[in-house]
């Protein structure tokens, strides 16, 4: 059983997160070690398990991204980084290998990493602080906007996907699906990147 | 997490740093990404025509230091290779040479996916077809 189906939700990305909580505390005390201490060992083991299952599914599907991707894994999505074996089996056939990243957020994350070596190393000549500090202010808005705009085109993914889901489409479900896999793989960067820019700031 | 000596040697000292010049066809790019790291690698390398003969590699990585040295290492491997024999090099070579801990064999996966991307863009680039065998003889 898959956590959406535990709580007897369609494979939707679009979620009730208040019902999903109230779901939630009505199941967590009628699966509560308390109400199984009277009975046999083996119902409190199975209370536990689908307590703990409770848990598990909660925490996925309250989580925006969690949920994404837990979706996207449903849908036979790896989100591993470096795919290994991808790599092994293009040495062994000669054939290229799929990047999950599209080079156009390579080329951009490469740029944007440029610009944060060069403050970095601005600030390390403790030269022209003040001017620093706004450059590298600038950039924070400016990667904290693109954050936004993500989680933005995001919905606007979910929602394509859950109407695709709808009518069945399957060409659309597969291109919400492709889009959210590029879109996540951005977001993994952008959070790098305003960790790194914020490291710079302190 | 301690790095071998090797890693701090090429993390230190790193071979190989710099660009060269994307449009010319005897130069091949190759640039990938690990998103969950924030790792990006750029591997280029320029092929001499008659020989197919690797004749300079340059790298900018930026990224931890496995993943430094791990694409350092590599552009000093690709270096007077044909490229049908740095097709030939292996992520567990690099992990190998390295001694990467298994948390970080993603490193040496990316460097080796950054040697067959500029590879394969060379490639494009002067009409050679994907593992089409290269006309020149085995060293």
């Amino acid at each position: 059983m898959n956590y959406f189906e535990f709580f007897s939700l369609p494979l939707k990305l679009h979620i009730d997160v208040p019902a999903l909580e109230k779901q939630f505390y009505v199941l967590s005390r009628k699966l509560h070690p308390d109400r199984f201490a009277g009975k046999s060992p083996v119902e409190q083991e199975a209370a536990l398990a689908e307590s703990s299952l409770l848990n598990d599914a909660y925490r996925t599907l309250k989580d925006p991204i969690a949920r994404t991707q837990y979706l996207l894994t449903l849908e036979g999505v790896q989100l591993e980084e470096q795919s290994k074996s991808a790599t092994d089996a293009a040495r062994a056939t000669g054939e290229q290998k799929k990047q999950i990243v599209p080079p156009e957020l390579l080329e951009e994350v490469f740029e944007l990493n440029m610009q944060l070596a060069e403050m970095r190393a601005n600030k390390q000549m403790g030269e022209d602080e003040p001017e620093l500090r706004r450059e590298l202010m600038t950039a924070k808005d400016a990667f904290d906007e693109k954050m936004v705009q993500a989680q933005e085109d995001l919905e606007a993914l979910w929602t394509k996907w859950d109407s695709a889901l709808e009518v069945h489409d399957e060409a659309a479900k597969l291109s919400a699906r492709d889009g959210m896999v590029v879109l996540l793989n951005k977001r993994s960067y952008l959070r790098n990147l305003v960790r790194d820019v914020n490291e710079a700031l302190e | 997490m301690a790095y071998s000596d090797k890693v701090i040697d090429h993390y230190s000292n790193p071979r190989n740093v710099g660009q060269m010049d994307k449009s010319s066809d005897e130069v091949g790019t190759g640039l990938v990404g690990a998103p969950e790291c924030g790792d990006v690698m750029r591997l280029q390398i320029r092929v001499n025509p008659e020989t197919q003969v690797i004749e300079d590699a340059k790298f900018k990585t930026f990224g931890c230091g496995s993943a430094i040295a791990s694409s350092s290492l590599a552009t000093e491997w690709v270096k007077g290779k044909t490229i049908s024999e740095a097709l030939t090099i292996s992520n567990t070579d690099i992990v190998k040479e390295l001694a990467l801990p298994p948390v970080k064999i993603h490193c040496s996966v990316l460097a080796e996916d950054a040697i067959r991307a500029a590879i394969g863009d060379w490639k494009k680039k002067n009409h050679v077809a994907e593992g089409a065998e290269v006309a020149v003889a085995a060293h």
